[in-house]
């Protein structure tokens, strides 16, 4: 009996002829109808599989709700119109951001599209910046793959983006002693899968992680886990590229592409219709809606919702580390690493996150009950959490395929796309080495058309923004000597300087919103949640733009904190 | 650049506790340094245009702006050096002086002092720190923010808000956006009695008939860039959302009053004991810290409802921090049960020279004819009766202590008792 044959008996039994596989050309489709979400997941979770095909369609039609379209810029120009790059990427996270660095190795004309108003404001930037050891990925994965092959590559690409980057290991615990002598075999696992690991006892963890669940009896240390910032990195990577020559688009939504003999010609879009010689589709949630576009649909992706909370400062001296307890993520049921108590690059403590299906592909609102559980699950491996020390709350929607494995691949039908797409974790942490691997595909497609070389004035060298309060008195001093607006600190919860907040405004790619200054520059990102520095930024985003007081947003168009002037607002 | 200077006393903070201590400190002879982080001194006085400042003090109704220049316009006429701009990044002990290093614009100068002062006020509690949940767009203000933009930057941050919370500050913003013709549709409490004074309720409210909805909540908010609406859940006792009262109510902003936190992170630093009810230091009768030569005054300390208080908190650091002696304290604990929030001071000095100590504190509920007692050893020291007690109003009590009331250790104990 065939796979299909044996999936469709399984289907009828579970939704009673309401479903139903069919498969061709080495893709399975389920087609049918469910009122209830989780279902139509269950059902694609069911039937995927990554050996016999090249991927999992699922077309089940959801009769219980209404998906929302995508969000759309506002802006409709002709910026674009005409535009002939070489390579178009779509989708301005991190993974869009390091293909088109790498891209920028070779002498291609590069476009990189992105529908929001700046780039890795979406998943990129809500989730908790682990750089994954890989322990719960199994070898024969993609995302295994780029996940050994990227976190190696992390100390050195974070040394010429000038990204800070902390190696700091994690540790997973384990309470009982049964599970301490399970522990002691486990670390054997992990070594024939080639990971660095050590099995510590209780004695031993507690000299490193003195604040943790008394009741832990071992741990196992695994030194290869690291942290970085997420965000700075997918900006460092596009300023790099920007740097580089390539051009980076904002409030850039595609919205359709034309095909002639099994190739994208043209990709239509708000601000003009752009004709690449390649696409890369890094489109995150939405890489299946830009597959679609290209004929190339050969995965689905059922988006899955994590919240994660950050600790003040304050609260966040308890660990120092990454410490989670074996159990308590929901790795094995959910396909997420579960950071559990992450000390993030800015030392905070980020607890979280969870995972919960969702067919809203932005809903970024956060809820109660998921904080509440993920403090609840957490709190085995350190009972002192508490929400009352959480300074913010954000949530993130991975963009899961039905094989929980990353497409990393030239198109299946159309010949001139390429797929990073399904990127969920680690795609933080496997970016760097998918983005290496990208950039060759595109050079090998585009040299069907035309000769591709190496770009001789590539500089792989990027400077940061300088962070006033972390260099030395004197160092410090003589930069306030230079230019006195690093004297002068806006953000003193953070420590920032007006300096610092004007150079945010202006670097190669642009930003003038308050978050993104934010994420630039850390203004607001501390436990007073920028009640006293948001004024003061907004007033320096508009002397240094040029805009009124009125203009700025707080993170998108529509976003504006203020409706005018008093007295004139209100006399309509 | 980086050289060091030295100063007898030095205040870090120029609101209104700052201002007080500095010229109290300069007055008793003392070499004093104000240090402000932003470029005009005042603090939140800066914004507060309304009136209803210094009823106490002069026996006027001032404007913010007043009533802090009341204090600014003596500077010129003291001793008192002044930095602007000027920003504390660290502080290191070493011995009973204080090391301070300051963040300017002219460079990194660091300051030797021998007493200091926080006079850093408080900060506004967030929507993230009471569970706000929803979208995570623009329009959400604490009230100092949208007060801010108000009337320092003269622009306004609501055409229709809801304000959460029954504080002061939410109370004055709520009748300051009416008057700018915005419209506040309800403020909303979580508890069953407002927050503020009573003045500010009847004057802020009642007077332009804003609604104010005790027992209610926001628990969500709506809207993808720009806030569209907000849900308002009514709360059961222990202020827990009760499933089912929900209602949506389209507005384009969240004024948020529902708290302030003294600021004590700089005083933590360097290891000042903090009391977990006030969230300020614990101090003695002279606002001096469990740190020798360490004071802390105004809304650091605990946050007072009225500006008059705060000065008086400043002036008595100053003028304690510029004596040059330090002869042992001799501290008695201040105590208080369950029925009241907290006393400030903390302790009392047994060796004091002045008998007269004035304590605060806050009931921790409503009260009609309660009786405070104060009690050592067991053996009451002092009586009082109250008409009323609200846990917004704070109280002052002036006290004279004569030396043999407060032989030994045992603590004082402040005690409430309805009648």
């Amino acid at each position: 009996m065939s796979y299909c044959k044996r999936i469709n008996r399984k289907l009828k039994a579970r939704y009673g002829g309401h479903v139903f596989a069919r498969e061709d050309d080495r893709v399975l489709y389920l087609e049918g109808e469910l009122e209830h979400w989780d279902e139509i997941v269950a059902a694609g979770l069911l039937a995927a599989n990554r050996h016999r095909y090249d991927g999992l369609v699922n077309d089940i039609k959801f009769t219980g709700g209404t998906i929302p379209p995508m969000r759309l810029p506002k802006l409709h120009d002709s910026a674009m119109e005409g535009a002939t790059p070489d390579v178009l990427i779509i989708g301005g996270g991190i993974i869009g951001c390091a293909i088109a660095r790498e891209c920028a190795k070779y002498d291609m004309r590069i476009l990189l599209v992105e529908k929001e108003h700046d780039i890795a404001m979406q998943t990129t930037s809500r989730n908790d910046g682990m750089v994954h050891p890989g322990i719960d990925l199994i070898p024969g994965q993609v995302k295994h793959h780029y996940n050994m092959r990227g976190n190696r590559m992390y100390d050195e690409i974070c040394n010429e983006l000038d990204v800070p980057f902390r190696r700091s290991g994690q540790y997973v615990c384990f309470h009982g002693k049964t599970m301490a002598i399970a522990s002691f075999f486990g670390q054997f696992y992990y070594k024939i899968i080639g990971l660095k690991v050590k099995y510590l006892r209780k004695r031993e963890f507690f000299e490193h992680e003195p604040n943790m669940n008394p009741a832990t009896s071992s741990a196992l240390y695994f030194p290869s886990a690291g942290v970085v910032s997420p965000y700075g990195l997918a900006i460092a990577y596009a300023e790099n590229a920007a740097d580089n020559g390539a051009t980076i688009s904002l409030d850039t939504a595609v919205l359709d592409m034309a095909l002639e003999n099994g190739r994208i010609i043209s990709v239509q879009t708000n601000r003009g219709t752009i004709s690449p010689k390649v696409v890369i589709n890094a489109a995150g949630v939405y890489s299946e809606e830009v597959a679609r576009l290209a004929q190339d649909r050969f995965f689905s992706i059922h988006p899955r919702k994590g919240t994660n909370t950050i600790l003040d400062h304050k609260a966040s001296t308890r660990m120092n580390t990454i410490v989670s307890s074996f159990g308590t993520s929901s790795t094995k049921k959910g396909h997420t690493k579960g950071g559990g108590l992450v000390k993030t690059i800015d030392e905070n403590t980020l607890v979280g996150p969870d995972a919960v299906e969702t067919y809203l592909r932005e809903d970024y609102t956060t809820d109660a009950k998921n904080i509440a559980y993920v403090f609840d699950k957490q709190s085995v491996t350190d009972p002192a959490l508490h929400m009352r020390d959480a300074i913010t709350y954000f949530s993130g929607v991975r963009a899961a395929t039905y094989e929980e494995d990353f497409v990393v691949r030239k198109g299946k039908w159309t010949k001139n796309i390429i797929h990073a797409a399904g990127i969920q974790s680690p795609g933080i942490t496997a970016a760097p080495a998918i983005a290496v691997d990208i950039s060759t595909m595109a050079a090998q497609v585009l040299s069907e058309t035309r000769s591709v070389n190496k770009n001789e004035n590539f500089n792989p060298v990027h400077k940061s923004i300088v962070r006033t309060s972390e260099l030395d008195a004197q160092a410090r001093d003589a930069l306030i000597d230079e230019n006195p607006d690093y004297g002068e600190i806006v953000c003193r919860c953070e420590q920032v300087s007006r300096g610092e907040v004007k150079d945010a405004l202006h670097r190669s790619i642009p930003c003038d919103t308050i978050d993104g200054v934010k994420r630039r520059v850390r203004p607001g990102m501390g436990r007073c949640q920028g009640g006293f520095c948001g004024p003061l930024v907004l007033q320096i985003i508009a002397e240094e733009t040029g805009k009124t007081l009125e203009q700025i947003e707080k993170s998108a168009p529509g976003g504006e904190l203020l409706f005018g002037s008093i007295k004139e607002v209100t006399q309509q | 650049m980086m050289q060091e200077i030295t100063f007898d006393v030095t205040i870090i903070g120029a609101g209104p506790a700052g201002l007080a201590a500095a010229l109290a400190a300069d007055k008793a002879g003392a070499k004093t340094l104000l240090i402000e982080r932003e470029a005009r001194l005042g603090g939140i006085l800066k914004q507060c245009i309304h009136d209803g400042f210094g009823l106490v003090r002069f026996g006027e109704k001032l404007s913010g702006p007043e009533y802090a220049e009341r204090y600014i316009e003596q500077l010129p006429n003291s001793n008192v050096t002044v930095l602007t701009l000027s920003f504390v990044s660290e502080i290191h002990r070493d011995q009973n002086d204080s090391i301070l290093t300051v963040i300017t614009r002219e460079g990194i100068q660091q300051i030797r002092t021998r007493a200091l002062i926080f006079a850093t006020g408080c900060r506004e509690r967030t929507s993230r720190q009471i569970g706000v949940q929803g979208h995570h767009c623009a329009g959400v203000f604490t009230a100092g923010t949208a007060q801010y933009y108000t009337n320092i930057l003269g622009k306004l941050p609501t055409k229709r808000c809801v304000v959460l919370g029954s504080g002061d500050i939410g109370l004055i913003m709520a009748r300051r956006l009416t008057l700018e013709g915005a419209e506040v549709v309800g403020v909303y409490e979580a508890k069953p009695t407002p927050s503020g004074l009573t003045r500010n309720v009847s004057q802020c409210l009642w007077d332009f008939e804003i609604p104010l909805h005790t027992s209610k909540t926001v628990t969500r908010v709506f809207g993808d860039a720009r806030l569209t609406a907000v849900e308002i859940a009514s709360v059961d006792a222990r202020i827990r959302p009760i499933a089912g009262t929900e209602e949506i109510i389209p507005c384009d902003a969240l004024i948020l009053s529902v708290g302030l936190i003294p600021e004590n992170e700089l005083a933590e630093s360097i290891g000042v004991p903090i009391d977990a009810k006030t969230k300020g230091a614990v101090v003695d009768e002279q606002n001096e810290t469990m740190l020798r030569g360490v004071f802390a005054c105004g809304n650091a300390l605990h946050v007072n409802d009225l500006v008059d208080y705060v000065s008086e908190s400043g002036e008595i650091a100053g003028k304690a921090a510029a004596r040059q002696d330090r002869k042992s304290r001799g501290l008695i604990p201040v105590e208080c049960d369950n029925s009241l929030l907290y006393v400030v001071p903390q302790r009392i000095c047994r060796n004091a020279e002045e008998l007269e100590r004035i304590f605060f504190f806050r009931s921790t509920r409503d009260m009609d004819n309660a009786s405070l007692t104060i009690t050592k050893n067991g053996i009451t020291l002092y009586t009082k009766k109250y008409a009323h007690l609200r846990p917004p109003e704070m109280e002052r009590l002036p006290l004279l202590l004569k030396p043999e009331q407060i032989t030994g250790n045992e603590p004082l104990r402040f005690h409430l008792e309805e009648s």
